[in-house]
């Protein structure tokens, strides 16, 4: 019974990273309408600018908030410069520049920094949390951290006037331009907010998986798929959901399927929940008229 | 004398190879409501279009003496100017006050737009019941009243109309109408309404242009182009 | 008025009687030239375009379910690993012959493909996205797996034995593998010509377009949605076969997610909705990462990601689509000479 409630509890550690990344996922989504598959990878390239900035000597939170702020200029920078130039006429043309992007930046990432993994550093006390052992001080604040960052977010996409534009921008560009919303500028400021908030999920991540080029890809999936089963335009739905994916991740590996196939099998296990509500667990139905 | 509140000299444009305007010229005063009429793609939807930027035009447009052909739409939308465009590009995920909200997006008086709010539901009670529905569930009818509204609360000095009758009911149409004279008598918001259903927009127009392939081949007041031999016998059924 | 006759049985007009022969004429030259290759080149170079055959399969069968039909599938390569296991395990095990195990492999994975694609008519977008890629990211887990070792070999795979040229041929087993693929690829692609330019390819693409007004119209997108899923499984297992033979080996971590991917970007480079598309796609996707190896060893995928972006870029279309408009701009321009002069 102990090790069970482990398992949950460790699930739910992890679970709230991939709440996180997942919820990063449901914010852009809103403002962009895109899917970024090479988010991931951009957070991690931030993250080894931030953990370069910490070893020529700057203090933890001065690199934090220079990282942030080199990740949306980042963010920025390709979608003026790549995303803003391809005409697509299908989503799988994106998907090919994602693949790209993502291509790059993990292949660029091993080429300077190598493949060896880093240690990245905690901004959090070490030792136990109030005496347990299932949750520690890093786990703990790095999901609060990114629990802050994302109500900022979430209230600056529902109360302000920017963050209206934003969501009108992603969904509707013609009428947009029409209410004298600078579409542009709008899909540029989402790519740049969805690199800081990747960022930030990873350097919250790098202290417990360590810093490694690989080290996003099998997060990022696992906050796809809790966004989805969330429901990919809930926010709530998404954090719920990584809670949810990581505890399966867990409970499955240790008694089910061992950690080979754990991967495979959560995933199909979110895939039957879509089956029976296919917007997801809070997602909702999106009435158009034909 | 004043100077025309917008004025269309020589207008061309199109879409890529296509050439669709072939020097459309005309213009409006401050306050009037005018017409653009004509068939099934003689060219109305793109002179609005061509306006508004949302195509390049080639020629001269100007809006209250200023020239506006080289604008974006961005900027054209700040001069004054409110487009319900054609199939009235409601925001379908967004609520309707917040498609509302979006239509004074570039207003910087917070106050004042908040009392609009009260104003176009005062036009539009119907909006006012479903202010927190889903746009894109609005029937036809809402969903017009809804792009009117969106562009009224830009305040602008000139509405461009384009086709707001398509798949309306008639009695929805005359309801409609009857608040844009009102809007226009109240708030002295100048009309330009491109229509099929030459009737109804010579009942509300002061002034009219008939455009045939990309050309306008006929203008006067209202009362002169509607009664018009030619007119009557093409476009007006009697 | 003139009356307007039906599209397929109206005589052509000169203009395009004669582009069409051209096409005939075009097409006997490439499949000549397919035919020589293995005698003009060395045998290394003969293995890689069988590989090359080999993804044209697969990717034709993928384009059948993407380009026409529009279900995304970041799976496939599970259906070419099955295809490339039913292969290998048929010959290693069982002593079938090498030609024999290629319908059967198609045929295991038409049922299977179909199948899948029942759960999958509930899915849409990023969600089938999703459902494939688990199935990609699966299958090489469920090769390794115990149970399932004394067949499949576990991570050490299969190792089985290229074949002679029969009839005592004077081929290499290179050469005579290359021809044999050459065979079944001819086979198959005539098989998906007419499919698409049939009822059954309109039916796909307006499913594609127009789903509610297909539906509408009395198609039955259900049948159609899954059907196509069985038959892109088909080809791609075909493909997995081939490649088995090819390749002399199968083992589970030659079939990781980046096989689906790969797949996937083949269709969209080579050009979506075509059938030569899937040739471009397939040598896009057999050289590229060899060229990008070449440019720079110590960040090759960089390269393939600077080119991916590239294409898409210069191509948003595909190398068929930049063909095709290349083609028509042409014409515009030897017909307005032709009417200028």
């Amino acid at each position: 019974m102990d090790a069970f409630l482990h398992q949950v509890i460790g699930g739910l550690a992890t679970g709230g990273i991939y709440a996180s990344v997942a919820l990063a996922l449901v914010m852009i989504h809103q403002a962009t309408h895109l899917l970024n598959f090479a988010q991931g990878e951009m957070a991690m390239f931030s993250t080894y600018i931030a953990w370069a900035l910490i070893n020529a000597g700057v203090p933890y939170w001065g690199a934090f908030f220079l990282t942030i702020a080199f990740a949306f200029v980042l963010g920025l920078a390709i979608q003026h410069f790549v995303m803003r130039n391809i005409r697509t006429t299908s989503v799988l043309q994106l998907v090919i520049v994602f693949i790209g992007l993502l291509v790059i930046f993990n292949s660029v990432a091993g080429w300077i920094f190598t493949y060896t993994i880093k240690v990245f550093p905690s901004p959090f006390p070490k030792g136990d949390l109030l005496g347990q052992k299932y949750l520690s001080p890093h786990e703990l604040g790095a999901i609060g951290v990114t629990l802050v960052v994302l109500t900022l977010l979430w209230a600056f996409f529902r109360f302000t006037s920017l963050g209206l534009a934003m969501r009108a921008a992603a969904q509707n560009p013609g009428s947009s331009r029409l209410v004298g919303i600078r579409v542009a500028w709008m899909l540029a400021l989402g790519w740049g907010l969805a690199a800081a908030v990747g960022a930030v999920a990873g350097m919250m991540v790098a202290p417990i998986v360590y810093l490694d080029p690989n080290m996003m890809a099998g997060i990022l999936l696992y906050a796809f798929a809790a966004a989805l089963i969330g429901g990919i335009d809930s926010p709530g739905g998404a954090v719920l959901g990584g809670f949810l994916v990581g505890v399966l991740e867990n409970v499955l590996g240790a008694y089910v399927v061992g950690n080979e196939l754990k991967l495979g099998v959560a995933l199909v296990l979110i895939i039957g929940v879509l089956l029976v509500k296919p917007s997801g667990l809070f997602g909702s139905v999106q009435v158009t008229r034909v | 004398m004043s100077v025309p509140l917008l004025d269309v000299v020589d207008l061309h444009a199109g879409y890529g190879l296509t050439r669709v305007l072939h020097g459309i010229s005309f213009s409006m005063e401050e306050g009037s409501i005018t017409t653009l009429l004509g068939a099934n793609g003689a060219g109305k939807t793109t002179t609005l279009r061509a306006l508004c930027a949302m195509i390049r035009p080639q020629g001269e447009v100007r809006f209250r003496g200023e020239r506006v052909d080289s604008r974006a739409t961005e900027d054209i939308v700040r001069l004054g100017i409110g487009h319900v465009p054609e199939g009235r590009g409601t925001f379908v995920h967004l609520s309707t006050e917040e498609n509302l909200r979006l239509g004074a997006y570039v207003r910087k008086d917070r106050a004042e737009v908040e009392q609009d709010f009260d104003r176009i539901y005062g036009y539009f009670p119907r909006l006012a019941e479903r202010r927190r529905q889903q746009a894109g569930t609005l029937s036809g009818g809402e969903q017009q009243m809804l792009a009117v509204s969106r562009a009224l609360m830009l305040r602008p000095r000139l509405l461009l109309l384009d086709e707001p009758s398509f798949g309306l009911a008639p009695l929805i149409v005359r309801e409609l109408f009857e608040i844009l004279r009102a809007i226009n008598q109240k708030e002295r918001v100048s009309i330009l309404l491109v229509e099929q259903n030459a009737a109804m927009a010579l009942d509300l127009a002061d002034r009219a242009y008939l455009i045939e392939t990309g050309r306008v081949v006929l203008s006067g007041s209202a009362e002169e182009v509607k009664n018009n031999d030619a007119v009557r016998a093409s476009y007006l059924g009697y | 008025m003139s009356a307007v006759a039906p599209a397929a049985t109206a005589p052509l007009s000169p203009a395009a009687a004669s582009q069409r022969r051209l096409q005939w004429i075009g097409l006997a030259v490439v499949i000549a030239v397919a035919c020589a290759l293995p005698f003009l080149v060395s045998n290394y170079r003969t293995f890689q375009f069988t590989l090359v055959l080999v993804y044209a399969i697969a990717l034709l069968g993928l384009n059948i379910l993407t380009g026409y039909n529009g279900q995304i599938s970041l799976g496939h390569g599970a259906f070419y690993a099955i295809g490339a296991y039913v292969a290998a395990i048929l010959m290693d095990r069982f002593g079938v012959p090498y030609w024999a195990t290629v319908p059967v492999a198609g045929a295991l994975c038409l049922v299977v493909g179909f199948l899948f694609g029942l759960p999958a008519l509930r899915l849409e977008g990023h969600y089938l996205a999703l459902a494939t890629f688990a199935l990609g990211v699966t299958m090489p887990q469920l090769l390794k797996n115990k149970a399932v070792e004394k067949w499949t070999g576990g991570v050490q795979g299969i190792v089985i034995v290229k074949p002679d040229a029969p009839f005592g041929l004077k081929l290499s087993p290179d050469q005579w593998l290359y021809l044999f693929t050459l065979a079944i690829a001819v086979v198959m692609f005539v098989i998906g010509w007419n499919l698409i330019r049939g009822r059954v390819g309109r039916a796909l693409v307006a499913i594609r377009d127009h789903p509610i007004a297909a539906s509408a119209m009395g198609i039955d997108t259900a049948r159609y949605k899954s059907l196509a899923f069985g038959v892109s499984a088909m080809y791609t297992g075909i493909a997995g076969s081939l490649g088995a033979i090819a390749i002399q080996f199968v083992a589970p971590d030659s079939f990781a997610v980046g096989l689906s991917i790969g797949l996937l970007t083949g269709i969209v480079i080579g050009g979506l909705a075509s059938i030569p598309g899937a040739i471009f796609g397939a040598i896009f996707v057999q050289f590229i990462p060899n060229i990008a190896d070449q440019i720079s060893k110590a960040a090759p995928w960089a390269i393939y990601g600077i080119f991916l972006i590239g294409f898409m870029f210069l191509m948003p279309m595909g190398i068929n689509g930049a063909i095709r408009l290349g083609w028509a701009r042409l014409c515009h321009r030897i017909a307005a000479q032709q009417k200028g002069g």
